[in-house]
């Protein structure tokens, strides 16, 4: 079967824009269209995948073809991917399959999110749209709520405390701090961190990553075609998904995501690796219990000591076994929910090729995970990336 | 029932008599008894017919238009003009009376909530009847479909296995309908939201009490579920410890009062 690289890569900073959702789009997918080494033109895309939530409901409808008539792939076949904060995770799943199936050959996938040009109140709407309407939005949850239960939770089973998920908030946005495309580049003291302001107990303002415009492109290839246009490109060795019980009380356990083991059990098999072959991970940190709870549901750490992998500074860069969120993740970098998976495989891609800045650069990266969570895990991707095909 | 005796009854004050009883909110202004942060003539009622129904089955009943008919049919009362049970609201007072012949009245003191918050309160549940959701939202018929769930903990059964909320299953793992589930669950973990962290729907409210508080329970009969914490009182749940359950408002929206259970903390 086909193998599949990803040979090109971009997107905007994420933060707040001035652009809207077509200028923005067209940033990224120029930066994306740049990135690749080889003679290249838009109109050899044979498809493409967008994911977006479509966050206030200003294009809610046909997305994809707006966004595609304005960068040189009129007429392909597009659609908008909705899987909520794994909306582009998902899309590039789909471009992966789209080349798998042999139906094409060069595919595009991104993702985008414009969230910061709605009054508040219009944005409380929208922020919860992803969870159980009917039974968690009626007991006043939100994702900080859904999270907090599911730290406190953590804390009680584990042992697991507070300043754990002050490590991980440190630690991202040390990891941010000189990455050029990230929405909040600040150094955080543990003690600053400490002091947060509650936001949902125990999660304080520096638990929660922010909302973020942004969007990012990724460009994928078949392997005949890949090798032509890049002498370097970064190879998908596997590609998992899973998918959960939407409501946290329907499920069995609330300290583990059962759509992300699901998503990198399947991504592992593929790649034939285990989670010690992986050499950084971009890992879905929408609050820091989140990244805590993925170490251990991706294997970095065993059940119930994701608190104390955080507490040791396993994850920060160059120090452990594997960097942990080497961007800044969703803490610093910023989550424009729709784009914040293809986010994840731009840094992956760079990181791969060496292409960040030499201060965020992890040595010897040769084998690179994403993590790409929908809400509080009703879906999940996982991908694993290497410079080599196994 | 051989004579009066009064009792604190799911956050409200009860006195039951012979011939039915009188049962108060347990909030005073200036010695008036008046509602609670979620409470109304509709909470009252529910909360008096669960009592009176520990000794007495009561199926039909007479009440009148301030109280939610949806609400009381969820919880298994339906309205009949002609029934021998008359449920009547005091209307000088948060206090409402179910009874099959007159009552003596019943003098007790409440609790004095502070008036400005009572004012404000009352205030928030107004303007946010006519607020009008601007996106998610649960829709007048996906609250009525789940009502009977959502106010008297009405569940399915698939086998051994409890099942709530109902679910839409097909094939073998269509469940069918089980009794209502006992009211009462241990706290697993719990939240409390600032006024920004909250949804939308509990905007006004929320920053007026500064911030809500949400339980996730294990019910008694197996399922969990979330649920915010009745007469949104400032107190701090503990993980192992005993709730009840009693219907209270959630929030209005589109010109509708939302209700549902919400936990008590023993």
């Amino acid at each position: 079967m086909v193998d599949v690289a990803v040979i090109g890569a971009g997107q905007t900073k994420f933060g707040n824009h001035a652009l809207g959702l077509k200028g923005m789009w067209a940033e990224s997918t120029e930066n994306a269209f740049a990135s690749i080494d080889g003679d290249f033109d838009p109109s050899m895309v044979d498809e493409a995948f967008i994911g977006s939530i479509a966050f206030g409901g200003g294009q809610i409808g046909n997305t994809a073809a707006l966004l595609t008539e304005h960068t040189g792939m009129d007429n392909i076949p597009v659609r908008r991917v909705e899987n909520a904060c794994a909306s582009s995770g998902f899309a590039f799943r789909d471009a992966w399959m789209a080349i798998k199936s042999g139906q094409a050959d060069i595919v595009v996938a991104g993702g985008i999110e414009k969230m910061n040009d709605l009054t508040p109140e219009r944005k409380r709407f929208w922020l919860g749209v992803s969870g159980d309407t009917e039974w968690e939005r009626l007991a006043g949850l939100t994702f900080p709520g859904t999270y907090a239960l599911m730290a406190r939770r953590h804390f009680h089973e584990y042992g697991s405390v507070h300043d754990d998920l002050v490590n991980i908030s440190v630690k991202n946005h040390m990891h941010g701090l000189d990455n050029e495309f990230a929405h909040i580049r600040k150094d955080v003291s543990f003690e600053k961190a400490q002091s947060g302001f509650m936001v949902a107990d125990p999660l304080t303002l520096y638990d929660c990553c922010p909302t973020s415009d942004g969007a990012s492109t990724v460009i994928l290839a078949a392997d005949h075609v890949a090798k032509k246009l890049t002498d370097d490109p970064v190879w998908v060795l596997g590609s998992g998904a899973g998918s959960d019980h939407l409501a946290l009380h329907d499920r069995p356990s609330i300290t583990q995501l059962i759509a992300t083991q699901r998503a990198a059990t399947s991504a592992y098999d593929q790649a034939g690796i285990t989670a010690n072959d992986i050499d950084l991970a971009e890992v879905h940190d929408c609050f820091t219990i989140a990244e805590l709870m993925a170490t251990e549901d991706l294997g970095f750490a065993n059940r119930g000591e994701g608190g104390i992998f955080a507490r040791e500074g396993r994850g920060r860069r160059n120090e452990g076994q594997v960097t942990i969120n080497p961007s800044g993740g969703l803490k610093s970098k910023g989550h424009p929910l729709g784009a914040t998976g293809t986010g994840q495989i731009v840094e992956v891609f760079k990181q791969l090729r060496g292409e960040v800045e030499a201060s965020r650069q992890v040595r010897d990266a040769n084998t690179a995970l994403t993590h790409n969570v929908g809400g509080s895990g009703a879906t999940c991707s996982v991908h694993v990336f290497g410079r080599d095909l196994k | 029932m051989s004579s009066n005796q009064c009792i604190d009854w799911q956050g409200n004050l009860a006195c039951l008599q012979p011939s039915g009883l009188v049962l108060k909110s347990r909030h005073t202004v200036q010695g008036k008894h008046v509602f609670g942060p979620d409470s109304d003539y509709t909470t009252l009622a529910i909360s008096g017919l669960e009592l009176l129904s520990e000794e007495t089955e009561i199926n039909q009943i007479n009440f009148d238009s301030q109280i939610d008919s949806f609400v009381m049919q969820a919880c298994g009362y339906s309205l009949d003009k002609e029934a021998t049970w008359n449920l009547i609201c005091d209307s000088d007072s948060a206090s409402i009376s179910i009874c099959k012949n007159e009552l003596v009245s019943w003098d007790v003191s409440g609790t004095e909530m502070d008036e400005e918050l009572f004012t404000k309160m009352n205030d928030a549940w107004k303007e946010e009847m006519n607020a009008v959701s601007q996106g998610a939202f649960i829709s007048e018929q996906s609250y009525r479909s789940g009502g009977p769930s959502r106010m008297n903990f009405n569940s399915q059964s698939l086998g051994e296995i409890r099942i709530w909320p109902p679910r839409e299953m097909i094939g073998d793992q269509r469940p069918i309908a089980a009794e209502p589930m006992k009211k009462s669950g241990k706290i697993e973990s719990w939240t409390k939201l600032s006024a920004g962290g909250a949804p939308s729907e509990f905007s006004l409210r929320a920053p007026i009490l500064g911030g809500i508080c949400t339980v996730f329970v294990r019910l008694d009969e197996g399922p969990c579920g979330v649920f915010l914490i009745a007469d949104d009182e400032d107190l701090e749940p503990v993980i192992g410890n005993s709730v009840t359950f009693a219907v209270r408002k959630i929030y209005a929206q589109d010109g509708l009062i939302r209700y549902g259970l919400k936990a008590l903390l023993s």
